[in-house]
């Protein structure tokens, strides 16, 4: 099977600090696939060195063993959604819409498809009801349904996610997640950038852990260990003391489905 | 027939610049015409003192060229030093400025130009300045030019519009998308750098800023839907420029002041207009709530 995602000796520095360091690791596909680290540790800056939203110093990635030029409408990328202004005066479809515009040429009209696909992924993240809406009048949790929305609508292979659980409440939370089992479901693989530790067991199959180099990378089951996570996270108490109590919760599920 | 000209010369300019200031201010860049219209001085002079003429192509040449590159350092300061947008449009307009009138004091002994004429343009004096074609009568020369940029800008702006919505409202995944934001990003400077410069020369350097964030900002407060807040903005600078005119007529005073204040009365009329509105919106929720709990 082709890897999702390598990136080979990938180096982004800003102002002379680097902000992820010689990452190299070759993803599976099909999965669910956790990026982990604390804070300022490059997840989101390896999202977007692998989207060439950000040039990376040194290194390189591949997806599907492909350059991203030739595979560009075959991966989304779902910005964090603080990234935009909510005051934007478009309408939950507008936006969506935009999901369509890369395959479009500068002139074209929306097909009938593209309308289809726009129905249709609005309605597999509950906001049909809200399609004519102003996006300024969402809340958190309906804004990054919309951001999901365009994403499922530009029907790709691969998603890269930036914080999609940031900000949103509890049945968002939920609904996302079943959206992107499902989505695995159909072959699809999601990169997801997350910074919940209590969450992310039952979240991720696979793990991407970060601290501007690469601790580790593997199956959640091997990877999420106490050495693993403390060389992650170490050095802040409170994110030390977190790791312990989920280590000390380890052996109970802390989600009941 | 005076009063046409005018008024026809501020409602171009009008259109041209509301366009391109919905996308200015959803972006956080309106003041980007301010340091447009300033920072063309040294192009002017330079070209001036090239050209040794007061003919109006090189002047345009010279004045579209330190637009650039007042985009460019603009853009430079914020990406690459990592200073804040507004402080990148502060230092960098003031420093080209500053260049412009030191050149103008040394070549002032013998050159007829001072700053007045560069950079105040005077919307009144647009009828005198005639064009004939083939020896018939067409119209003040201004118009002409502002047409062409109207048509120029307008259609720029249509061939684009996707892609310019979308590096405005969302950069990174316009990127992600393969789309070059810097690319679009110097295409709506480029635009807003030959606006800026035929602009001001025919109605001043003050109304092209208003021109360029009001009606935008009174289209903003009104609508959702950014289609129609480009037609919003058209609008309320077309009739910003038929009132201010006639307010100028009666009062005998300064036609761009008036348009000015004219577009800023829009805004204050917008404003409240909402705030009205919201309060007539909570107590209604307010009502319906008291009906539904008995």
């Amino acid at each position: 099977m082709k890897p999702s995602v390598e990136t080979h000796n990938l180096t982004v520095i800003y102002d002379k600090k680097p902000a992820i360091w010689n990452i190299d690791f070759t993803l599976p596909t099909g999965k669910i696939i956790g990026i982990m680290g604390p804070n300022g540790s490059g997840k989101s800056t390896l999202l977007k060195a692998i989207m060439g939203i950000i040039e990376p110093n040194i290194g390189y990635s591949k997806l599907f063993d492909q350059d991203l030029e030739d595979v560009r409408n075959k991966v989304s990328y779902v910005p964090q959604r603080q990234s935009v202004d909510w005051d934007f005066p478009a309408s939950v479809w507008d936006v969506v819409a935009m999901g369509r515009y890369a395959t479009k040429g500068l002139f074209k009209r929306l097909s009938k498809e593209d309308h289809r696909m726009i129905e249709e992924s609005l309605n597999k993240v509950n906001m049909t009801p809200f399609t004519n809406r102003q996006i300024s009048q969402l809340s958190g949790g309906q804004q990054q349904r919309v951001f999901l929305a365009r994403a499922l609508a530009q029907n790709a292979d691969l998603y890269l996610m930036d914080e999609p659980f940031v900000g949103v409440d509890a049945a968002t939370e939920q609904a996302i997640i079943n959206l992107l089992k499902s989505m695995r479901d159909e072959g699809k693989t999601l990169l997801v950038v997350h910074h919940d530790l209590h969450t992310a067991q039952d979240y991720f199959e696979h793990m991407v852990l970060l601290n501007s180099r690469l601790v580790a990378e593997g199956p959640t089951s091997e990877v999420f260990t106490k050495d693993i996570l403390t060389e992650t996270y170490g050095g802040t108490l409170t994110t030390l003391s977190k790791v312990a109590s989920v280590l000390q919760e380890k052996d109970f599920p802390m989600r009941h489905k | 027939m005076i009063d046409f000209w005018i008024i026809l010369t501020a409602s171009l300019v009008a259109t041209t610049t509301a366009i391109l200031g919905c996308f200015l201010i959803m972006r956080k860049m309106a003041m980007i015409g301010d340091a447009i219209s300033h920072a063309v001085l040294p192009g002017i002079v330079i070209a001036y003192y090239i050209s040794h003429s007061r003919a109006s192509f090189p002047i345009l040449i010279g004045a579209a060229a330190s637009g650039m590159v007042v985009t460019y350092l603009i853009q430079f300061f914020h990406q690459k030093v990592k200073l804040q947008q507004d402080a990148s449009i502060g230092i960098s307009y003031t420093f080209l400025f500053a260049i412009g009138i030191i050149l103008i004091s040394l070549f002032s002994g013998n050159v007829d130009l001072d700053q007045d004429c560069v950079l105040y343009g005077e919307i009144a004096y647009v009828p005198l300045d005639n064009l004939s074609i083939g020896g018939l009568y067409a119209g003040p020369r201004q118009v002409w030019i502002l047409g062409t940029t109207l048509i120029i800008i307008s259609t720029s702006v249509i061939v684009a519009y996707r892609k310019l919505v979308l590096t405005t409202f969302d950069p990174a995944f316009a990127s992600a998308m393969g789309i070059s934001v810097v690319l679009w990003q110097y295409y709506l400077m480029a635009g807003v750098s030959l606006t800026t410069v035929v602009s001001f020369e025919s109605v001043g350097a003050v109304l092209v800023i208003a021109f360029l964030s009001g009606p935008a900002a009174t289209a903003f407060l009104l609508t959702k839907d950014f289609k129609k807040m480009l037609y919003l903005a058209v609008g309320f600078g077309i009739s910003a420029s038929i009132l201010g005119y006639y307010t100028a007529v009666w009062l005998a005073g300064s036609i761009a002041g008036a348009i000015a204040t004219i577009i800023g009365l829009q805004f204050a009329i917008a404003f409240i207009y909402i705030q009205f509105l919201k309060k007539a919106r909570i107590s209604e929720t307010l009502e319906n709530k008291a009906l539904t709990e008995v």
